[in-house]
């Protein structure tokens, strides 16, 4: 089957400013794919050009199977990162604009805007000019417009920044719906939680390049072997026995009444586990998982020492990249 | 390109320039109030001269030959005929030959001048009490005739009194709130009465004295392969309204397109139409809209024209064919400079950045303004003809020249067309290069050698 993006080697330049260098994505159908990277990093000059919005100098691309975009444009979604509405518009009237030139017929599009308003929480805004609205709203609004027409591929350009936790929430589950349809989604965000609930792949771009590309799950399955998290069943418990222990080096409280224990290099996590466990009576005592935010943090802090770990990740990756780029 | 996306973005182009109150209020609604002026203007006129009026004038006339005579030259069939002259001769004077057949015609001539007055005249013996007649004429009437004026004919009326050369004249006594126009019908027939009394004082025939000092003014027929007769006056200033016309439309349309290009980008929300359309498809659907919002206010304005001509009973004579040039050559300017508007909207980031760029396009579309007198009086001029051929002027100069005593051969209008379709296709072709790098450009504005380092790169 046919992928719904796939770039190969695709380059951007803006005068002397290399923005996007030698970067390669595949997206499958179907995916909710997860782009992130620091603010400047090259992620909406990437959108851009699989929007066809943008060209590239050099490399090759294709969306929905398509050479480009052009040829694919009323099968996508797309919420730019930018903002924009027309202001005297009135909702309605700027929606069904939108949806016609998305394909869909006048009757179609006027008749879909109520119940996609009303399920991003605007109902009754259909008669209200654009200016009117609150940013946030507006936000909403132009959400909309990109779900209208039912678009096989959904391309999301930090989607979720300046909302409310109750949009975020109508957001999400308005994004889980199109992906229930079969549509394939490209998100692109900085907030790492967003992006490690929704998607099922994340891609991450830092100074242009690709730093990461991995399934969530991949993801999720690595663990900081060194760190336990533990939490006592009885609160004020005597957690010196923990520190006392030869193969702890520390143990550090946490927010929330529970601990952070680091083992000392080459420390059995598991035996660690069961000794804790003897010592004190856990009400949650965990191997600390991996999340994706400090994968973020370690790789754009550029391996100052933070975690070795990252920086064997971020190597790894890195290598992983070229050998894809050669390939 | 699909031209469906095009017709949906040139419709809402269209449907936000004349909804938008500026333009309701500065396009439309003066427009509007002044063709209801120019059609009401001929019926307020003759409003109050529609209801025919009838009345009493009296006549001191110590000659004895003048009252006689007004009784002629006040009868209903004078006072036509005299108004059917002037009208004919003003019409000459404008126009020449196509009006006059369209004035000659009697309704139009009450149309214009309102329904002819009833005098009837009635004779005061001389010497009569003056006062006492002053006092008969604001009194109220005694019948359904009421009085209209008192006219008082001096002694040397017709013949100057012994030993001096200047004659007499009359004096004229009105009641108040008398309407000018029955105070000039009484003076012209007096007029005419006291100059045939003159003449017959002097055994001379009027009749023959007017047609001894009358000499046609016909005009003047230009010499050329084909020889024509052309009219001056009306011809003179044509050219100009129909340049103003092009100039006004084009400058109507092209500004609104820059304005809503600049307002997209700035608002963004190009970014999301550029999700959906292409740039090219983008501009093509503004360049349309835009025209069709120009089009709305030149037939406007052209419908003015038509119904101040037919108001006044001057149809005849606008040609139907300068129209239909008209139409083309506006067409022709306004894609060459409404594209290029476009590009500088698509390329600056807010309105008082285009103005730099702008500025050497506007004085462009004005150089027209500075030629159009040389044009206009010698159209055929070599300077005019090659002007004809030098986008963007040519359409301009052509129209001067095309609505001017001597038009130029039907070739040179079609070469001056095919000249300025091939201006516009090449500045529409560079400006929807920059149009499509400008749009997602912010930051810097850009001077014209970046514009065309844009054109160059995409």
């Amino acid at each position: 089957m046919e992928h719904a993006i796939e770039l190969r080697d695709v380059r951007k330049t803006f005068g002397p400013k290399v923005a996007v260098d030698g970067v390669s994505l595949v997206v499958p159908r179907g995916a909710i794919y997860g782009v992130i990277g620091p603010s400047g990093a090259g992620k909406t000059t990437c959108i851009r050009m699989i929007m066809a919005i943008l060209f590239p100098d050099s490399g090759a691309l294709s969306v929905l199977g398509r050479a480009s975009a052009l040829d694919a444009k009323d099968r996508i979604g797309y919420l730019p990162e930018e903002r924009g509405v027309y202001r005297k518009m009135r909702v309605g009237a700027f929606l069904t604009y939108i949806a016609q030139l998305k394909g869909l017929s006048h009757q179609i599009a006027a008749a879909r805007v109520p119940d996609l308003l009303e399920r991003v929480g605007l109902k009754g805004t259909e008669k209200t000019a654009c200016d009117e609205l609150s940013k946030g709203m507006l936000q909403r609004v132009q959400f909309v417009g990109a779900m209208l027409h039912q678009p096989d591929l959904l391309i999301l350009d930090e989607p979720f920044s300046g909302l409310d936790p109750v949009s975020v929430r109508l957001l999400r589950e308005e994004v889980l719906r199109a992906h229930a349809r079969g549509a394939t989604i490209l998100l692109s965000t900085h907030i790492m939680a967003y992006a490690e609930e929704l998607c099922d792949h994340v891609f991450m771009i830092h100074e242009g390049r690709k730093v990461l590309d991995q399934p969530m799950s991949g993801l999720r399955r690595q663990f900081d072997r060194r760190r336990i998290l533990f939490e006592p069943l009885h609160d004020g418990a005597d957690v010196s026995g923990i520190a006392a222990m030869p193969d702890v080096s520390r143990v550090e409280a946490s927010n929330g009444g529970g601990y952070t224990v680091t083992l000392v290099e080459g420390a059995e996590p598991s035996l660690a586990v069961a000794r804790i466990a003897a010592l004190v009576p856990p009400a949650r005592l965990e191997i600390a998982r991996l999340r994706l935010e400090d994968v973020f943090v370690r790789i754009v802090a550029g391996g100052g020492g933070l975690d070795d770990a990252a920086a064997a990740l971020r190597s790894r990756l890195q290598s992983g990249a070229v050998e894809e780029a050669r390939a | 390109m699909s031209p469906r996306k095009i017709a949906l973005v040139a419709g809402r182009e269209f449907m936000a320039a004349v909804t938008n109150k500026g333009f309701l209020i500065g396009i439309l609604i003066m427009p509007v109030m002044f063709s209801v002026l120019v059609v009401a203007m001929p019926r307020l006129m003759t409003a109050s001269a529609r209801q025919q009026v009838r009345g009493e004038v009296a006549v001191i006339d110590p000659t004895g030959r003048v009252a006689p005579a007004l009784r002629d030259t006040l009868s209903v069939a004078a006072i036509e005929a005299r108004r059917e002259r002037f009208i004919a001769r003003a019409m000459q004077d404008v126009a020449g030959s196509p009006g006059e057949a369209a004035v000659r015609n009697q309704q139009n001539v009450a149309r214009v001048s309102g329904a002819t007055p009833e005098f009837h005249l009635v004779d005061r013996p001389a010497p009569a009490d003056l006062a006492a007649e002053k006092r008969w004429l604001t009194a109220p009437p005694a019948g359904d005739l009421r009085p209209l004026a008192l006219v008082v004919v001096q002694p040397d009326a017709l013949q100057p009194a012994p030993g001096q050369t200047k004659y007499g004249s009359y004096d004229l006594f009105v009641p108040p709130n008398t309407d000018e126009r029955l105070e000039n019908e009484v003076r012209d027939g007096l007029q005419d009465a006291i100059v045939k009394g003159r003449l017959a004082a002097r055994q001379l025939d009027a009749s023959d004295v007017e047609a001894m000092t009358t000499v046609t003014r016909p005009p003047s027929t230009t010499v050329g392969a084909v020889e024509r007769r052309t009219s001056v006056g009306f011809n003179r200033f044509v050219p100009f309204v129909f340049v103003g016309l092009i100039v006004f439309g084009v400058m109507i349309g092209a500004q609104t397109l820059m304005t809503s290009t600049v307002e997209e980008k700035s608002s963004r929300v190009i970014e999301v139409l550029l999700s959906a359309v292409s740039p090219l498809e983008l501009m093509a659907g503004k360049v349309l809209g835009q025209m069709a919002v120009s089009l709305l206010v030149l037939a406007l304005y052209i419908g003015i024209g038509v119904l101040m001509l037919t108001s006044f009973a001057m149809i005849g004579l606008l040609d139907p064919w300068l129209v239909f040039y008209l139409v083309l050559f506006f067409l022709i300017t306004y894609f060459l400079f409404a594209s290029a508007f476009g590009a500088i909207g698509a390329a600056v980031n807010e309105m008082r950045e285009a103005q730099a760029l702008v500025t050497p396009v506007m004085l462009v579309l004005m150089v027209p303004w500075l030629m159009a007198a040389p044009v206009a009086r010698e159209p055929n001029s070599t300077f005019a003809i090659a002007l004809s051929f030098i986008p963007p002027m040519n359409t301009l100069a052509m129209m001067i020249r095309m609505a001017s005593t001597s038009p130029p051969p039907i070739w040179q209008v079609w070469a001056t067309i095919g000249v300025g379709l091939a201006a516009a296709c090449a500045v529409t072709w560079i400006a929807a290069k920059i149009f499509r790098v400008g749009l997602l450009m912010y930051g810097k504005p850009p001077n014209f050698a970046t514009l065309l380092r844009w054109a160059r790169q995409s």
